[in-house]
């Protein structure tokens, strides 16, 4: 339990892997925030088609955009061994995704389970790449 | 592949944080070289036998050999 935490916690890396890794974090919540938000305004019909969807597009790309480039920075900054891990938990998230919707879907056509969502996937693609985050440094510890 | 990472460490009284420091790497990943979890790439390998001022076989052993 206790090494599950400090991997979680990044227990021993250096400051400033820690600092990017903190502004990837607020990148995503933003990411998130913005996403979640405006969702709740489309299902709501609270802003019409046009320019608020054109404004609502480009910010939320924008801010996805940034969350990109700030993990970008993360990864070209890590040491070699965080790097890997990284790349791992990554390969590990696409991969389980891929197939556990492809078998979903075929459920999904047969009606056995409800639709596939979207945030579903990038609920699951998240909760994946943390697995595989903590496996890895659970695993070179 | 083997390595002797520990033992050199350990004649210089350099803490894992101290060899961390000085090949910019994480605490870590000295750790996991140490236990043979991980393998360095061939710069960081090169990189820490100039700082031990040895060469490549006194720290790093082939599994093979």
């Amino acid at each position: 339990m206790k090494s599950i935490i400090e991997a979680i916690a990044c227990k021993g890396l250096p400051a400033r892997d820690i600092k990017n890794a903190n502004i990837v974090n607020l990148w995503a919540l933003a990411w998130a925030v913005s996403l979640g938000l405006i969702s709740f305004l489309s299902k709501y019909q609270w802003y019409s088609p046009g320019f608020p969807t054109i404004l609502a597009f480009t910010v939320q790309t924008g801010i996805g955009i940034g969350m990109l480039l700030a993990y970008i920075r993360l990864l070209k900054n890590l040491d070699e061994m965080e790097r890997k891990i990284q790349l791992d938990a990554l390969a590990l998230s696409v991969g389980v995704t891929v197939v556990a919707f492809a078998s979903y879907s075929i459920l999904d056509k047969s009606g056995i389970v409800p639709d596939l969502k979207s945030s579903s996937l990038i609920a699951f693609m998240a909760l994946t790449y943390m697995a595989g985050i903590v496996f890895g440094r659970i695993r070179y510890r | 592949m083997r390595n002797r990472l520990k033992v050199q460490r350990a004649e210089r009284d350099w803490t894992q944080a101290d060899l961390a420091a000085a090949l910019e790497v994480s605490r870590q990943t000295i750790n996991a070289i140490e236990k043979e979890k991980f393998d360095p790439s061939l710069p960081l390998a090169f990189k820490t036998v100039r700082l031990f001022e040895l060469s490549i076989e006194d720290i790093f052993k082939d599994n093979a050999k």
